[in-house]
């Protein structure tokens, strides 16, 4: 028994896992595709708009600067052409010049003439430069074979870093130069301009990745190396994105550009967190979606595992008790057949010994008289042992009687009952043995009690049997006195009326309940009970087209429920 | 009074013995016939008062036989003798004219008790009949003759 409610229970647990299972990945997988695929295609959208759009700034503003310093270029040019070498040289004409030029742009902060041998002739701005000879110097030897010449940022004679514009004029031992310096902070402000988000920054590095502008962020200022320009890629002559983490490692995004002929390199970036805010705002909020879309999954999951298992036990219990119904009438049925056969063919040799029996008693009472008194003993016994021949042969007529009825042989009058009226009458017919045993009955019949159809004597034989049979239980267990038997009828739920026969006794063990119903079952002792009386009371109230159900819990009580369908 | 005179009509061989013998001791005549037709052949031959008669027996049963005894001899009484499960039969029987039914096993005392009962209400009708029969035999003598073998 025990193995096989294991067996039961580990059938169980493994139905509930597979549905469990079932109920949480079939959702599951859709639910995580949506959430995967829209993910996907949201931060790669934003990715590209981010990356072009870091592309477009670092384009325009490669465009913006290239123009700025053009402009100076031919802010000089102009210069050159306007005034000869002897004007420019004459007597404090280059300051009327200069303050003519910052008139202009307020990005040149000096300007000065050069001769070809690099003599500084002349020069107007803050510094004390004139006469100053620049033979050597890197920006003189490129602009003598250039013509024109934008210089990095360096320290010269002055030594504070400026970088400066210098264009050529005329030819041979004629040649002169015209050079401005370029105001740095003005650069610094013009490059830097750009704003993109709360991190975004530019900055101009030379080839050499020494930085030309500070950055807005700190950490290269003027003529400072960049530590991290060594880890970029290999810069092709496009504008270029790419992603370099820094010293602390935080991740940059990065758009480059170059400028000035390969000479300089502009530097756009942004902290990558910055750029993809919107995405990881995007990536949290899938987050807590799925987390609490999962949740609301599993919970349904196992509530709905839940419900289907006790439906699915319901329905077991509901079809194994509607089996066991069937089985059990099929049985009934059978043996029901089988027994009435049986008891009429016995029936014909018990009249048989019963004629013989009353031949032998006949014949031995016409011998008494001449026997001598020794012999009288033995005839005695004789006739003792006749009695139980007797005895035993009615009693097997009583069986075979009790079976004959429980073939339902006899002829049925079904008429209306009614319980409130039959079932007091029946009650009645036992109030007196009940008195003497010491038993309390209890009635309680509603008065919507329907009524039922059935044949009088049969549902008399149904109740006293029933009754009889409490009565037994109560004396067994309670003596003389303490017994209650209580009787109700009701109007159930469904229509049906329902005849309930408690009584407080000894009650059947769970072993006995299973077969309390089956012919020649009993517990009483041998000689006392045909074991036929339940068998037979079931047989007929499902012949009246009830059922019959027991229920009994030992030394507590023992409950007999009748169901019949109710007659309007 | 006549003395009763009673047929058991029974398969059982063993069972007609005793029970002859038994009823035979109570002072009561007693004839045996082992099938239907046995019986019919033998009340041809003799008059009897009351019929004990199995239900159930092989070739011509009991409800056969007890209608062939009704129209062949109806003045003769009949007693089912029957096992439960052909109680309806029993009932048919009662319907076609048997006096009562008895259920096996059944006591001696009580068939004879039954069939007493029986032969008693066969003597009130032959009774009767010779009543009616002498009121006849008064309004015409001539009577007499025409019934003389009765």
């Amino acid at each position: 028994m025990d193995k096989k409610k294991q067996k039961h229970e580990e059938k169980r647990g493994q139905a509930k896992r597979s549905i469990l299972i079932n109920m949480i990945i079939v959702p599951f997988i859709p639910f995580i595709l949506a959430i995967g695929v829209s993910f996907y295609f949201f931060t790669t959208a934003l990715e590209n708009n981010t990356t072009s759009s870091l592309k477009r700034i670092v384009g325009d503003h490669r465009d913006m600067i290239e123009s700025f310093l053009m402009e100076r270029k031919s802010d000089l040019e102009l210069i050159t052409k306007i005034y000869s070498f002897k004007e420019i040289n004459s007597n404090k004409a280059i300051d009327t010049i200069f303050k003519n030029l910052k008139s202009r742009t307020g990005a040149f902060i000096d300007l000065g003439l050069f001769d070809s041998h690099g003599i500084h002739l002349k020069y107007s701005g803050q510094y004390q430069l004139r006469g100053k000879d620049y033979k050597n110097e890197l920006w003189f030897k490129e602009v003598m074979q250039n013509g024109y010449y934008v210089s990095d940022i360096f320290l010269g004679y002055r030594n504070v870093p400026h970088f400066v514009i210098a264009v050529r004029q005329g030819g041979a031992e004629k040649t002169w130069i015209l050079r401005a310096t370029i105001d740095t902070l003005f650069f610094d402000k013009l490059v830097s301009q750009v704003r993109i988000g709360r991190t975004g920054e530019s900055y101009i590095l030379n080839k050499k990745g020494v930085a030309q502008t500070g950055r807005r962020s700190g950490g290269i200022y003027i003529m400072d190396k960049d530590s991290e320009f060594s880890d970029f890629p290999s810069l092709g002559n496009n504008i270029q994105t790419f992603i370099n983490s820094d010293s602390e490692r935080n991740k940059y995004l990065y758009a480059t550009a170059w400028l000035k002929n390969r000479e300089w390199l502009l530097v756009v970036r942004q902290e990558k967190k910055d750029a993809y805010k919107s995405l990881y705002s995007a990536l949290y909020i899938s987050l807590i979606i799925m987390v609490i879309g999962g949740a609301v999954i599993i919970v349904m999951a196992v509530y709905m595992t839940e419900r289907i298992l006790k439906r699915i036990q319901q329905l077991g219990q509901e079809k194994e008790s509607l089996g066991n119904q069937l089985i059990r009438a099929a049985q009934l049925a059978e043996i029901g057949e089988m027994a009435a056969g049986f008891a009429h063919e016995i029936n014909n040799p018990l009249q048989i010994i019963k004629s013989e029996h009353a031949l032998i008693e006949s014949l031995l009472e016409d011998m008494s008289g001449n026997i001598d008194a020794e012999k009288k003993e033995d005839v005695d016994e004789i006739e003792d042992s006749l009695d139980q021949i007797k005895l035993q042969v009615n009693r097997c007529s009583e069986i075979t009687h009790a079976i004959l009825k429980f073939g339902r042989e006899n002829e049925i009058k079904e008429q209306l009952l009614n319980p409130r009226h039959v079932i007091p009458e029946i009650i009645h017919m036992i109030e007196k043995k009940a008195m003497v045993n010491g038993i309390e009955i209890i009635i309680h019949i509603s008065e919507d009690s329907p009524e039922f159809k059935g044949d009088p004597s049969q549902f008399q034989q149904v109740m006293l049997n029933l009754f009889n049979n409490a009565m037994d239980a109560l004396s067994e267990q309670h003596g003389s006195s303490g017994g209650i038997l209580k009787i109700e009828s009701y109007k159930n739920n469904e229509g049906f009326l329902v005849i309930k026969i408690t009584d407080n006794g000894a009650g059947i063990s769970p072993e006995n309940i299973e077969k309390i119903f089956s012919p020649f079952f009993t517990t009483k002792p041998v000689g006392k009970g045909t074991g036929l009386g339940l068998s037979v009371c079931y047989g007929i109230i499902e012949s009246f087209g009830g059922t019959m159900e027991v229920t009994s819990e030992q030394n507590v009580a023992t409950t007999f429920v009748i169901s019949l369908p109710a007659i309007n | 009074m006549a003395k009763m005179r009673i047929m058991l009509v029974d398969d059982e061989e063993r069972y007609l013995q005793t029970t002859k013998k038994l009823i035979e001791k109570k002072g009561f005549e007693v004839l045996t016939a082992q099938s239907g037709k046995d019986a019919l052949e033998k009340l041809k031959l003799q008059n009897v008062h009351v019929v004990i008669l199995d239900v159930k027996m092989p070739g011509m049963d009991g409800n056969e036989t007890l209608k062939a005894i009704r129209t062949l001899y109806p003045l003769v009484e009949v007693i089912m003798l029957t096992g439960h499960a052909t109680l309806s039969s029993a009932i048919d029987g009662l319907k076609s004219g048997a006096y009562d039914f008895l259920m096996k096993p059944a006591d001696i005392e009580i068939i004879i008790e039954k069939a007493l009962e029986a032969f008693e209400k066969r003597q009130r009708l032959e009774e009767k009949i010779r009543i009616a029969q002498a009121k006849k035999y008064m309004r015409s003598p001539r009577e007499i003759l025409k019934d003389d073998e009765e």
